[in-house]
C-alpha cells in the first residue's frame, strides 16, 4: 500500500478530531467570529489613523496571518499523538511517523485557507476596502502555500517541544506574534535591520503575504507574484525537510531514551 | 499404604516442533509482499543474546531493566514471559518491537537485527501493548483498523475485508461502526488485538493482552490464541496471569531482575515445584528429608509437613525416605505455575 493511502487515512483521523471540536454552526458562530474580530481590530486601527491605504494594509496582512496562525496549531498535534499512546505504535509500524503526522494535521491547511479567505472577504466588505474581487480567487493558492509552510514549521516546532508539553501553548502564541511582527503583517519588513529581514525571509507568511499584496494591488505584475509564491513554497519545503529530518532524530532519540510513550 | 495422589496437570498441546510450515508467510507472499525475511524455519522467530537495557536517571546511577537476558523462541511457538512488575518483560517486548533500543547485546526477529534492520522487523511483527491507550477514540473500530492496516502496508483491496473479518473474529462486528470513545476497556483491548493482527504479523508480541477483559472475553481470547498458533504464528505473551500462561503457552520463561531464570514447558516447570504433604512425619524423618538433595522447601504446619523439591527425582527420593521412616499418610501436591512462580521469583510482596 502506498503512502497515498496512509495520507488519506491519517487525514481522516485529523478531520474526525476536528469535527468533534467544530460543527459548521460552531465554526461560523464562534471560530469565524473570533478571527473576523481579530482582523477587524487591526483594520479599525487603520481606520483610526485616517488612511484607507493603511486600513487595507492591516486588513490584508492580518487576514493572511490567519492562514499562518491556524497552521501553527500543529505544534500541539505531536503532543496529542503521544498523550493518546499512539506514538510508540506509529514508531513500531513500517510507515515513518512523520508521514502520518504531516497527513494527520493537513486538515489545518484547509481550515487555515478557508478562515483567511473568509476573513479577507467579509472584513473587506465590512470596511468597504476596495479589493479587486475578481482577483481574489488567485490569492487562494497562495493562502494554501502560506498555511502549508506554517504547518510544516509548526510540526517541526511541535516535535522539538515533545518533552515540554506545558510550554506548547506559550510557544504557539509567541510564534504567532513573531509572525505578526516580523513577516510584514502590520509593519513592512523593510523597516527592520538586515539580520531581522533575513530571519523574516525564512519564516512562513512573509513571501506569501507579499504575493497576495501584489495580487490585490492596483497593478499586479505576474512575475514578481510568482517569484514570491515560489519563495513561500520553497520556505515551506525547507521546513518540511527540516521537519522530516527532525522527526527521524526524535524517533531515534525516543527509542534510545525510551521516551516515545511518555504521556506528558 | 494409604497414599492418596492427585493427578498431574494434563500435558499441553503440540509443542513447537509439531507446528508444520508457516501459513502466515504463505499469506504474506500471496499478498505480493516481500518481507525480506529468511525462509520459515531457518531462524528462530526471536533470538535474544545477552541483552542489556539501562535507563538513565537524574543524579542516580542508571537503572538496569535488562541484565544480560538471553532467550530463543522458535517459529510457531506460543511463549510466555512471566515475572513481577519491573522484571523487564515490557522492556524486552519494546526492544523486540523496535520501539526501544538495547544498551548492549543482540536481539533479532526472524533473523533480522532489531537495531540494524528495524524496518524489516516492523513488517514482520504485530504489537499489542497493555492498557487501553493507543487507539484513535474518535474513529470507529473499523476506521482504526483500516488506519493501522494502511500503516502496515496492507493492500487496499484486502484491507477492508481483513478488517471486517478481524472485527467479526474479535466479537466487535456489531459495534464496528461506533466510535471507540464509547467502548469499554475490554472492547478496546480486543480492538488492540485486532490492530496487532491486521498486518498479518508473523510474530505477535502481546503485553498483558487480557488486562481489563471480562472472564468470557478472556476465554474467547485464549481460543483465539489457539487459532493463531494453528496458523503458524509465533506469539510472545507477557503476562501476570498464571492460568493464562499455563493454558496458552508451549513454553514459559520466568524473568527476574532483567534475566531469564528458567525456560521450560509449563508441565516441566511445575516439576520444579513438585512436592508432597505428610500427615504423620516425626522429627527424625523431618531432619532426614530436610537434608536430602533437591529439597527446596520444608514447611511444618498444624499436623502436616509440606516438602517441595526441584525435580521428579528429588521427589522420589523424598517419598522413599519418608516411607522408610514409617510415614504412611501422604499426598502429592499438584504444583501450579503460581507455585513455580513463587519459588523462582520469591515472595516480593508489593515491592517492584
Amino acid at each position: 500500500m502506498s503512502n497515498a493511502s496512509v495520507v488519506r487515512h491519517a487525514f481522516r483521523v485529523g478531520a474526525r478530531d476536528y469535527s468533534t471540536i467544530f460543527t459548521w454552526k460552531t465554526w461560523l458562530g464562534a471560530w469565524f467570529v473570533r478571527v473576523l474580530a481579530q482582523v477587524a481590530f487591526f483594520a479599525l486601527v487603520g481606520r483610526m489613523l485616517g488612511s484607507a491605504e493603511r486600513t487595507q494594509y492591516l486588513l490584508v496582512g492580518n487576514a493572511v496571518l490567519l492562514a499562518g496562525m491556524v497552521g501553527m496549531w500543529a505544534v500541539n498535534m505531536v503532543a496529542w499523538e503521544r498523550s493518546t499512546g499512539t506514538l510508540p505504535l506509529l514508531a513500531a509500524s513500517p510507515t515513518h511517523p512523520a508521514v502520518v503526522l504531516a497527513s494527520r494535521g493537513s486538515y489545518l491547511v484547509a481550515d487555515a485557507t478557508v478562515s483567511a479567505a473568509g476573513a479577507l472577504t467579509v472584513a473587506g466588505l465590512l470596511f468597504g476596502v476596495p479589493l479587486p474581487w475578481a482577483r481574489l480567487p488567485l490569492a487562494l493558492p497562495v493562502l494554501v502555500l502560506v498555511a502549508g509552510s506554517a504547518f510544516c514549521f509548526a510540526t517541526f516546532a511541535g516535535g522539538l517541544l515533545l518533552g515540554f508539553r506545558s510550554a506548547q501553548p506559550i510557544v504557539t502564541n509567541v510564534a504567532v506574534v513573531t509572525l505578526m511582527a516580523l513577516c510584514g503583517v502590520d509593519v513592512p519588513v523593510d523597516v527592520y535591520p538586515a539580520p531581522v529581514r533575513w530571519v523574516s525571509s525564512v519564516l512562513p507568511v512573509t513571501h506569501g503575504l507579499r504575493a497576495i499584496r501584489l495580487i490585490l494591488g492596483p497593478a499586479p505584475a505576474w512575475e514578481p507574484i510568482l517569484v514570491q509564491a515560489a519563495w513561500e513554497a520553497l520556505v515551506g519545503a525547507g521546513w518540511l525537510a527540516v521537519c522530516l529530518l527532525s522527526f527521524h532524530a526524535i524517533v531515534r532519540r525516543g527509542r534510545r531514551r525510551g521516551t516515545l510513550d511518555h504521556s506528558s | 499404604m494409604p497414599v492418596s495422589t492427585t493427578p498431574r496437570p494434563a500435558l499441553r498441546g503440540p509443542g513447537p516442533s509439531e507446528h508444520p510450515g508457516d501459513p502466515a508467510q504463505a499469506t504474506l507472499e500471496s499478498l505480493g509482499r516481500s518481507v525480506g525475511a529468511p525462509a520459515p524455519g531457518t531462524a528462530p522467530a526471536v533470538e535474544v543474546t545477552d541483552l542489556v537495557r539501562e535507563f538513565t536517571r537524574r543524579r542516580k546511577s542508571p537503572a538496569r531493566a535488562l541484565n544480560g537476558l538471553t532467550l530463543s523462541v522458535p517459529e510457531g511457538e506460543v511463549h510466555g514471559l512471566l515475572g513481577p512488575n519491573g522484571a523487564g518483560k515490557t522492556t524486552l517486548v519494546r526492544i523486540l518491537s523496535t520501539v526501544l533500543l538495547p544498551t548492549a547485546g543482540r536481539a533479532a526477529v526472524c533473523g533480522h537485527d532489531v537495531v540494524r534492520e528495524d524496518r524489516a522487523v516492523r513488517r514482520l511483527v504485530g504489537v499489542v501493548f497493555g492498557g487501553d491507550r493507543g487507539l484513535y477514540t474518535r474513529l470507529t473500530a473499523r476506521e482504526n483498523l483500516e488506519f493501522w492496516g494502511a500503516l502496515q502496508k496492507v493492500p487496499a483491496r484486502l484491507l477492508r475485508a481483513r478488517s471486517s473479518e478481524l472485527l467479526d473474529r474479535l466479537g466487535l462486528a456489531e459495534v464496528a461502526d461506533r466510535r471507540v470513545e464509547g467502548y469499554s476497556r475490554g472492547m478496546r483491548q480486543r480492538l488492540h488485538l485486532a490492530r496487532g493482527l491486521v498486518g498479518e504479523a508473523r510474530v505477535l508480541f502481546l503485553d498483558e493482552p487480557t488486562m481489563g477483559m471480562d472472564p468470557v472475553a478472556a476465554r474467547e481470547f485464549r481460543t483465539l490464541i489457539g487459532e493463531l498458533r494453528g496458523e503458524g504464528r509465533t506469539i510472545v505473551l507477557a503476562t501476570h496471569d498464571m492460568a493464562e500462561a499455563q493454558a496458552l503457552c508451549d513454553r514459559v520463561s520466568f524473568v527476574r531482575d532483567g534475566e531469564v531464570v528458567a525456560t521450560r514447558s509449563p508441565h516441566a516447570l511445575t516439576d520444579l515445584a513438585a512436592g508432597v504433604e505428610f500427615d504423620d512425619l516425626d522429627d527424625a524423618a523431618l531432619a532426614l528429608l530436610t537434608d536430602l538433595p533437591g529439597v527446596t522447601e520444608v514447611t511444618v504446619g498444624q499436623g502436616t509437613t509440606r516438602v517441595r523439591t526441584d525435580s521428579e527425582e528429588a521427589l522420589s527420593s523424598v517419598l522413599a525416605t519418608a516411607v522408610g521412616q514409617g510415614a504412611t499418610r501422604m499426598r502429592t501436591l499438584q504444583p501450579t505455575l503460581e507455585d513455580v512462580y513463587v519459588q523462582l521469583i520469591g515472595d516480593r510482596g508489593l515491592k517492584v
